[in-house]
């Protein structure tokens, strides 16, 4: 059940920049989803990826290629790959949708908000540190409580805004910036 | 034959009122004409217009999203135009809405990140709703790679300049320092040249000294006499025992002290300076300096 491309965003491989935020974004989802790993899994198999990703050590590989991680593979993937995660991502914000929502929102008491905010932290923290490599600035960045937020925000923010099928498009070109 | 859709999302609902295009075939679920939308907003005013707005506003949101996805927060639509939206701080986001009328102030609607993406997600879906067969269809908003020049803007200039400022200081400090070092010693070229006849240095000068050994001016100087200590240096540069008469050149006068075989007379060509004393022949120009001769015995 592949889903068609649009004509409007040419069809290419992103680049070691795109493939490191699009393994962060699907590492918030798993920060925000204690099962976000197994609900890849099964999100690949229903959207039609069952052959690109028959388990989760082939989905981990490909997000292997991020080279933040700790065990960082070499080489690039093509686009059908990196398309297909893409899709995950965007099904796996949608389903997530409310929380992202719930950490964006101004409308409830900022203590609240501030404690959602703590605990997202305090499990992504958890992941980056399990999974990447610590002496890598832009892990380090995240991992600070303070100087990280901005970009945590702005993952939570893309997240919010790529969710759906709409915003497939909107992603994919996001991680497809500079020429990427 | 009224047909009403309705997108919703925790603070906003769009309602769209219209008619299927019979003239097109249109079956009787579908939408092909739009006579009103009205969009509800939890808490603020609700907002009521004709397709032309509904298509200003597509137009202006979803470009926004998508420039804001990539950090990159910049106003979409103009003041003529009906819907306007900009950045109004952070998470803040100011849509502006211009009347139709005449004499009607333009309303203006801060939303957060939630309510903006909320927004997105019902224009989204209005847009990719199968039963909505509108004629012409609403444009499809561009969603291409930002530029890398777009990118940079997005920075804030004193980041933008710290690689810059910061490299052209270090140079400076470079420099700086190596212009505080002092300077190292001349050292003797290794490689002897062959050396063109000296130019008669003016009197009072000390004589000239060369990796080629010269032979000395006058006569006196060819014949060098016996017992003077001479030593060579690894590069074959004769260097005269320090002695109270040598000069600060080094080089032993012609006049001055026991005379001995200097490295000169050595390699003096064949028939030297006492062969012709009035016109000294000068040394061949070699591309190797040539191999020292044998040192011929001291005279007695």
């Amino acid at each position: 059940m592949s889903q068609a491309l649009s004509p409007s965003t040419p069809s290419r491989p992103l680049s070691r920049r795109g493939i490191e935020r699009l393994d962060l974004m699907l590492l918030c989802t798993e920060a925000l989803d204690f099962n976000g790993g197994e609900a890849m899994v099964w999100m690949s198999q229903h959207l039609g990826y069952g052959e690109l990703f028959p388990n989760r050590v082939e989905l981990w590989k490909r997000r292997c290629h991020n080279p933040l991680r700790r065990a960082c593979r070499r080489g690039s993937l093509d686009s059908t790959e990196t398309d297909a995660l893409i899709r995950i991502l965007c099904t796996m914000a949608d389903r997530l949708y409310p929380m992202l929502r719930g950490l964006l929102s101004t409308a409830e008491a900022p203590e609240v908000i501030d404690q959602r905010w703590q605990l997202f932290q305090s499990r992504l923290a958890d992941l980056l540190r399990e999974r990447m490599n610590p002496r890598r600035s832009s892990v380090q960045t995240l991992l600070d409580s303070q100087t990280g937020h901005r970009q945590r925000r702005a993952m939570v923010q893309t997240l919010a805004l790529g969710a759906g099928p709409g915003g497939f498009e909107r992603l994919r070109a996001c991680l497809m910036d500079g020429g990427a | 034959m009224k047909q009403t859709l309705v997108y919703g999302q925790q603070s906003c609902r769009l309602q769209l009122e219209g008619l299927p295009d019979v003239s097109a075939g249109q079956a009787g679920d579908a939408l092909g004409i739009i006579t009103s939308w009205t969009l509800v907003w939890a808490g603020r005013p609700e907002l009521e217009g004709r397709r032309e707005h509904l298509v200003a506003l597509i137009n202006v949101v979803l470009p926004y999203a998508r420039y804001l996805m990539s950090g990159v927060a910049r106003p979409f639509g103009e003041p003529d135009q009906p819907i306007e939206i900009a950045p109004a701080g952070p998470g803040d986001h100011l849509l502006r809405l211009r009347s139709s009328e005449s004499g009607v102030e333009p309303l203006e609607v801060h939303l957060d990140d939630a309510e903006l993406a909320d927004l997105v997600r019902v224009l989204d879906a209005l847009r990719l709703d199968p039963r909505l067969h509108l004629q012409p269809p609403l444009s499809e908003p561009l969603v291409q790679p930002l530029r890398r020049r777009e990118l940079l803007q997005a920075e804030p200039l004193a980041r933008r300049l710290a690689a810059p400022v910061g490299g052209l200081a270090a140079v400076a400090l470079t420099a700086g320092l190596s212009a505080l070092a002092p300077l190292p010693a001349p050292v003797p070229s290794r490689t002897a040249t062959p050396a063109s006849p000296a130019p008669s240095a003016p009197a009072g000068l000390p004589p000239q000294r060369t990796a080629m050994p010269q032979p000395p001016l006058g006569l006196d100087a060819a014949k060098p006499a016996p017992g003077t200590p001479t030593s060579a240096t690894p590069s074959g540069l004769p260097l005269t025992a320090p002695g109270p008469a040598s000069p600060p050149s080094g080089l032993t006068p012609a006049s001055q002290g026991p005379k001995t075989s200097s490295a000169a007379d050595r390699l003096a060509p064949a028939g030297g300076p006492s062969a012709l004393p009035d016109a000294p022949i000068p040394p061949p120009r070699t591309l190797f300096p040539p191999t020292p001769p044998p040192v011929p015995a001291a005279r007695p």
